[in-house]
């Protein structure tokens, strides 16, 4: 009877310990639905800027395949900012929900001011970069540019939450890097990046953290 | 009820414990932070902090934030010190068990 109490106590003391300290909030499905509107956000950027003709769904999109390459962009550009609003919104409601659910803290206190001051620092300066590029036609970029101040923000933010976020943050990263080396296929890179990485960590996420609750 | 070697009496109180999770985990929190946390009413977590206080575990730091008062808990070095002298206890005790 001692024995069990004393084992309730000590893990009492852990969860209070990380449930006071981390942002749990995130929901895994989340991450995965957001990866899968940056999959259908890519294939309407491939269709408009035309590299996805053999994609039938988006056949009235082809109509934009009579603009000129800087009007086809702004129109790219106009779906990754819906893109992010909606993931945004998407990630925030699920938070909403889960922590409602599981009763966990989710104010605008102190330490989310931080974390949210921490995660959008690097991406507010990684979006008005990557803007510049589009509006000065360095089109190549922008998509590395995107995934690497993405993937800053990531590894900024991710010691408020739990730390494996960070590895999403990397392996960001290393595809930016690597799409910066790389000519063309920016479209690809994009969809990998915010596509199906954010699928697979998203399962992975719920598999680790969610599956028992 | 036996009484096991380096258990400490303040920490018998599931509440005073948790404050000195959050506290340790975190270095100091706010009255409001630790009253949600442990779903406490104002009284009973301000008679717990006292105690601890009292005891030389944490410091209060009471300031002003436009007319409300805000009251932030710090741990001390030797609250940190009889925390985890406490949780080793415990978990020895585990061990003993097992063994």
């Amino acid at each position: 009877m001692e024995e069990k109490e004393i084992r309730q106590t000590l893990s009492d003391i852990r969860e209070m310990m990380s449930k006071s300290s981390r942002f749990q909030a995130i929901s895994g499905w989340s991450i995965i639905v957001i990866g899968l509107y940056a999959a259908v956000a890519s294939l309407m950027a491939a269709a408009v800027i035309g590299v996805g003709d053999w994609f039938p769904c988006f056949e009235n999109l082809q109509k934009y395949a009579n603009l000129n390459t800087p009007s086809r962009i702004r129109i790219a550009a106009f779906i990754a900012i819906g893109l992010f609003a909606l993931s945004l919104l998407t990630v925030f409601v699920f938070a909403m929900i889960k922590s409602k659910r599981h009763n966990l803290p989710f104010a605008l206190d102190k330490r989310m001011c931080q974390m949210l001051l921490d995660f959008f620092i690097p991406l507010v300066a990684g979006g008005l970069f990557s803007m510049a590029l589009v509006m000065q036609g360095h089109y190549g970029l922008t998509s590395s540019v995107m995934l690497l101040f993405y993937g800053l923000a990531l590894v900024n933010c991710s010691h408020y939450t739990y730390p494996i976020l960070r590895y999403l943050g990397y392996a960001e990263l290393i595809l930016g890097i690597i799409d910066c080396f790389t000519m063309s296929h920016a479209l690809l890179f994009w969809f990998l990046g915010f596509s199906v990485m954010h699928i697979v960590f998203g399962i992975a996420y719920v598999l680790m953290f969610e599956r028992r609750k | 009820m036996a009484i096991i070697d380096g258990f400490n009496k303040i920490f018998e109180s599931k509440i005073r414990l948790g404050i000195m999770s959050v506290l340790v985990a975190n270095g100091s929190a706010d009255f409001a932070t630790l009253k949600s946390l442990l779903e406490l009413t104002d009284g009973n977590l301000a008679s717990h902090t006292r105690s601890l206080e009292e005891a030389g575990y944490l410091t209060c730091e009471k300031k002003f934030v436009g007319r409300k008062p805000n009251t932030t808990y710090i741990v001390t070095e030797e609250g940190r010190k009889a925390f985890a002298a406490h949780v080793d206890a415990l978990e020895r005790f585990l061990r003993e068990c097992k063994g």
